[in-house]
């Protein structure tokens, strides 16, 4: 048995393990994710507090909890329903995108507003800003009081 | 993210400085240099064994290629998205080993002229690949709402169906089956880009219906079924791509859609019934297809026992088995498997369909072994990004796109071994061919902005320019097209 | 197997506490009806039907890869032993005692040729041709000859270090060229077969088939293909192993088989006698109308036979009485015992020996006259010279039957060596009924009577049976002998036949004699 056929087997081999080694660092990988996830689960990114509903539903005083992507309107698939007689189907999209949070609107009727102005495609919004949909008026708030 | 090194803390703020928020991607980095020291350690074992001696050969190709994922990597970081880090380097290896399979297979299985250049089959895989890997790239950087797939899903389905007519009434039959359209110089298979489009209409209606098909029913007698007026536009979108994938005789084109359907379906609604019911139907109409179609007999038969005609229908089989055989647990390595009769592959259609085979045997039990990982790492990624999904066009989207390419790769490693009746389809990223590349990589691409956690604040002043308010021009006018369809 | 499987448990392992997270997700505000679960939850199930997808696709990797490699591989379909037989040189057949066989040469345009040192083995040996592929041993021990495999499963995985992919085994079969030659010139150009094996170990001593054909010219790349299509236009089908493949009617040589189902079921001891037989020596006996005659060559006597007289002088009457007393079920379910009715497992191909059609009323037999008819081996028995040569060879091994085998042992390229052992394929009888056919068949070739005289060994006690078969009016019935020597403590037993040679007293006795003579060196 020559060098070159040895090494011919440990080059073939080793390919065939590195291909291992790469599910070694994917599996490592998941396993951080894995223990990041159980740390941080359940605390939402922030809240949206409802501070004016005339038709109730939701109830003003309300606190919803956001994920990172949040569908807003009247329809039930929405992850925050809506159920106000001037809020669409499907009315808005909140989302957090990095470091800050976006509502945009989703082709609605009687249209998005942000602080009182009407929002044109996506528009960023900060802690403490008012997001106005049909009757329903609501602020964003960090999820921990500080 | 927290814990910036000084290097990085010095480079991000230059990069700001530029007008550029970046957002690392050190895991995607690391991931891409096991990809890249494993497919070098390939390319040399085939190289080595090629001249008899210890060598890498003309190692331009695979110099390419890896220079072309880190051109992506770096537009990822350079972009700030900060999406799914393990999708990339995943299709990468796949596509690398795709690289190394492709090299190594004789070259004349396909040429091509391109602009005066004939290219062989490695090379013509590479472009390819980069091809897919571009679309992949921009679908991923660019991609930032998915409204344009979500709104209109009724044009979506049309545009399929029409695509489908149309490789019907124009396509060209290649190997008895009608699946490849011709337009000017370009051919492609829209069976595969099909496959998407049909992903992205149930997610579409899934979404949209799911609280009622998951809790109404409609009663016939003692069985429990879905609201039918719900199911019906759905059912028959199904039945009419399957229809036609029959008379185009695209079984595992079929077998896929139907999987992937029956997939979507269950976890739209968590009804077992509805993937019981799905299953029976499949039976019947499995069995009415044996029964009314030769073909299908045929492929059943030689499912069964491809012995029985060596020399004619179960020839590829066979051989596909013999060159597992061959393979054993460790493979006859790279370049030393298939021994061609002159310069005729033991096994046709080696480089598509049987490409898993010509795997298995080179790189033996363990590297088939490992390729399978690779297409459960994807399943992985996939499942989690539906997970994390915040709403359910999202999550079944993800779901439907992640199933499209493990469900395809099981089809054809299942039809290589015997597990399945062989179908042709093809082996996401590995097999050659141009459309399930580029479509493979449009999927990988979805799912990463799919998996977007949203970009680093823009730079401000940015005004809607004329691209913008063209878009928005075109958003109307297809919002019109979908109003009249539904 | 591990891969998927682990890569699986680590995947649903980190799908759970997402799920957990989001099933935890406040519920919807302003107290409406909550929607349908959320997708994320549907996605274990799904993650568990695909775990049990790839679990199945690795199952079948580990199927063809691990479990089926060797016998893929050894394939003779396989275009690898193509390839194998391109890069390295046949391993080389030798006969029982070192004399090369079949070797390699070079041919008029510089391909390897195979070269057969004896044409009368080719039954045996078979060919190795780029044309026709390969047939018998060439072909059974194909993958071991080009080195495709080698007989040591813990070597494949070494092997795969070697620069020289393929190993080339010799092979060292049991046959005995000498013997061979004698019997093929005893057969001359007469029509028929020889078997003769070793019956203690199985081991196939030599096995001829006549006519044969010069495997030298089968291989031959100029003038193969119009030799080839010679032979298969002749009528005396000499591409045809006789031997193992040949369907023959036995005649009295199946007396032995009756025999053994007759004493071992019980249904006759050494000591029983039919009454009514003298008399049906003039009569016949009358078997529902049907009138079993004996030859009149049978000696006269007037007390009535019993079991080792009855074999002696072969009386067709005695044994027709005696397979009546057996029974249908029990003389195929004996003969079954002795390999009958199934392909016997060899290095060559066979074909299964009948006692029967089959497919009568009278379990298989169509009637009591074809059972007694096929007591002394006519109606339908139909056998394979091999099948009897292993008959012969069960009694003198008292009652087991061993394993026929070709190949002693194999010899790889680093001069290790495999040998392949005798195996016990079937316990036919017991000792005490061997016993009792042993001393009738001894009898039969040296009793006062015996029809097998012609096959007595100068000097060493024999045994045997001669066998005529009815074939049909008009033509010459097939000669048949089997026995062993020496009686006491067998070294060689046969089968020989003659095809049309007439009587077996005649024909196939005394060939059987001279060749267990030859092969003991006893000189006539």
């Amino acid at each position: 048995m020559d060098v070159f056929t040895l090494s011919l087997w440990a080059l073939r081999i080793g390919f065939v393990l590195l291909i291992y080694a790469f599910f070694v660092v994917v599996a490592r990988a998941l396993w951080r994710d894995l223990r990041a996830g159980v740390a941080g689960a359940g605390r939402p990114l922030a809240r949206l507090l409802v501070v004016g509903s005339p038709e109730g539903r939701p109830q003003a005083g309300t606190s919803i909890a956001l994920d990172a992507v949040n569908s807003l309107g009247r329809d039930v698939n929405n992850s925050i329903v809506l159920d106000d007689s001037f809020v669409s189907a499907d009315h808005a999209l909140l989302t957090f995108r990095g470091r800050a949070w976006y509502v945009e609107d989703r082709g609605s009727t009687n249209g998005t507003w942000l602080n009182g102005q009407r929002v044109e495609g996506m528009a960023p919004l900060g802690y403490g800003d008012e997001v106005q949909i049909g009757q329903v008026r609501m602020r964003l708030e960090r999820a921990r009081p500080e | 993210m927290s814990a910036l090194d000084p290097n990085e803390r010095r480079l991000t703020r230059a990069l700001y400085r530029a007008g550029i928020r970046p957002h690392f991607r050190w895991r995607e980095l690391r991931l891409l240099l096991v990809v890249a020291i494993c497919l070098t350690v390939g390319w040399v074992s085939l190289e080595s064994f090629r001249q008899g001696q210890i060598a890498i050969g003309d190692a331009a190709l695979l110099a390419v290629y890896l220079v072309a994922l880190g051109v992506i990597h770096v537009a990822f970081v350079v972009t700030g998205r900060r999406m799914d880090q393990i999708l990339f380097p995943t299709a990468g290896l796949l596509a690398g080993i795709s690289l190394l399979v492709m090299n190594r297979l004789p070259q004349n299985l396909v040429v091509q002229q391109v602009g005066g250049m004939e290219l062989p089959l490695g090379p013509l895989q590479l472009v390819w690949i980069l091809l897919g890997f571009s679309l992949l790239a921009a679908i991923a950087i660019f991609v930032r709402s998915d409204g344009w797939l979500r709104r209109y899903k009724y044009t979506w389905a049309a545009a399929g169906i029409a695509l489908l007519l149309l490789v019907f009434v124009f396509g060209s039959v290649v190997g008895g089956a009608r699946l490849t359209l011709h337009i000017g110089p370009f051919s492609g298979q829209p069976s595969e880009l099909l496959k998407v489009i049909l992903v992205v209409f149930l997610a579409g209606y899934l979404a949209e219906n799911r609280a009622l098909l998951s809790s109404g029913t409609t009663r016939v007698g003692t069985f429990t079924l879905p609201p039918l007026p719900y199911l019906l536009p759905m059912l028959a979108m199904w039945g009419i791509a399957l229809a036609i994938v029959i008379v185009q005789r695209d079984l595992g084109a079929a077998l896929l859609y139907f999987l992937v359907f029956l997939g979507l379906l269950y976890v739209a609604t968590r009804r077992a019934m509805y993937v019981l019911y799905g299953i029976i139907l499949f039976l019947v109409g499995g069995a009415l297809l044996y029964v009314l179609f030769t073909h299908v007999q045929d492929r059943i038969n030689i499912w069964i026992d491809p012995f029985a005609d060596p020399q004619g229908a179960g020839y590829q089989v066979i051989r596909a088995l013999y060159a597992f055989g061959r393979g054993g647990i460790l493979g006859t390595g790279l370049g030393a498997g298939l021994p061609s009769v002159g310069d005729v592959p033991s096994i046709p259609a080696i480089h598509t369909d049987f490409v898993f085979a010509a795997i298995a045997e080179e790189m033996g039990m363990l590297g088939a072994l490992a390729v399978l990982g690779l297409y459960l790492v994807i399943a992985e990624r996939g499942f989690r990004i539906a997970a994390a999904a915040a709403d359910d066009f999202r999550a079944l989207l993800a779901t439907g796109l992640t199933l499209v390419i493990v469900v395809q790769a099981a089809i054809i490693a299942g039809g290589n071994l015997r597990v399945l009746p062989l179908t042709g389809v093809t082996l996401p990223f590995i097999s050659y061919g141009g459309s399930s590349l580029l479509v493979n990589g449009a999927v990988i691409g979805l799912l990463l902005a799919l998996s977007d956690r949203g970009v680093e604040a823009p730079p401000p002043g940015v005004r809607p320019n004329a691209v913008v308010r063209a878009a928005q021009r075109a958003r109307a006018v297809g919002g019109r097209i979908e109003e009249a369809l539904s | 197997m591990t891969g998927p499987r682990v890569a699986l448990q680590k995947l649903r392992l980190h799908l759970r506490p997402r799920l957990q997270t989001h099933g935890a997700t406040p519920a919807l505000p302003g107290g409406l009806p909550s929607g349908p679960p959320r997708v994320s939850r549907s996605l274990l199930p799904l993650t568990l039907a695909l775990a049990v997808a790839y679990a199945a696709l690795a199952g079948g990797l580990a199927y063809w890869q691990v479990v089926q490699a060797q016998a893929l591989t050894a394939d003779p379909l396989n275009p690898l032993s193509l390839a194998a037989a391109r890069s390295a040189p046949r391993g080389t057949i030798y006969d029982a005692n070192g004399i090369v066989l079949a070797s390699n040469v070079r041919g008029p345009n510089g391909e390897r040729l195979r070269q057969y040192s004896y044409t009368i083995a080719a039954p045996v040996i078979g060919y190795s041709s780029a044309t026709f592929g390969t047939a018998a041993l060439e072909r059974a021990y194909d993958a071991q000859l080009t080195g495709l495999v080698s007989l040591n499963p813990g070597d494949e995985l070494l092997r795969k270090f070697r620069g020289q992919p393929y190993d080339p085994s010799d092979l060292h079969l049991s046959l005995d060229i000498q013997l061979q030659r004698v019997a093929a010139d005893l057969l001359g150009d007469q029509t028929g077969a020889i078997v003769a094996i070793e019956p203690a170990t199985g081991r196939i001593l030599a096995l001829v088939s006549s006519p044969t054909y010069n495997p030298n010219r089968v291989v031959d790349p100029n003038d193969g293909r119009q030799y080839m299509a010679g032979l298969q236009a002749r009528d005396d089908s000499p591409l045809l192993d006789r031997a193992t493949q040949g369907l023959y009617v036995p005649g009295s040589v199946f007396k032995i088989v009756t025999s053994i189902a007759a004493l071992g079921s019980g249904a006759i001891t050494p000591q029983t006698t039919y009454p009514d037989q003298p008399a049906e020596l003039q009569t016949g006996f009358l078997v529902d109308g049907f009138r079993i005659h004996d030859f009149p060559r049978t000696v006269q006597t007037d007390h009535p036979l019993d079991y080792a007289e009855a074999l002696e002088v072969s009386s067709n009457i005695w044994f027709a009485h005696a397979g009546l007393d057996t029974g249908a079920q029990n003389l195929t379910d004996w003969a079954a015992r002795l390999g009958f009715g199934a392909r016997i497992p060899f290095d060559l191909p066979t074909s299964p020996s009948q006692v029967t059609g089959g497919n009568g009323s009278l379990d298989g037999f169509q009637d009591r006259v074809e059972l007694a008819n096929a007591a002394y081996g006519q109606g339908e028995v139909l056998v394979t010279p091999l099948q009897m040569a292993l008959v012969a060879s069960t009694i003198a091994d008292n009652g087991a039957l061993m394993r026929p085998s070709l190949v002693d042992s194999l010899t790889a390229s680093d001069g290790s060596v495999t040998r392949l052992e005798p195996q016990t394929w079937l316990q036919v009888c017991s000792f005490e009924t061997a016993q009792i056919i042993r001393s009738a068949m001894q009898q039969a070739v040296e009793g006062e009577f015996a029809v097998a005289a012609a096959a007595k060994v100068p000097g060493v006690p024999t045994a045997g049976k001669s066998g005529t078969a009815q074939v049909g009016p008009n033509v010459a019935p097939h000669s048949w002998f089997i026995g062993y020597a020496p009686a006491d403590a067998p070294r060689i037993a046969v089968a020989v036949i003659v095809e049309n040679g007439g009587l077996g007293s005649q024909r196939a006795v005394p060939i059987g004699g001279r060749l267990m003579s030859a092969y003991l060196g006893v000189l006539r």
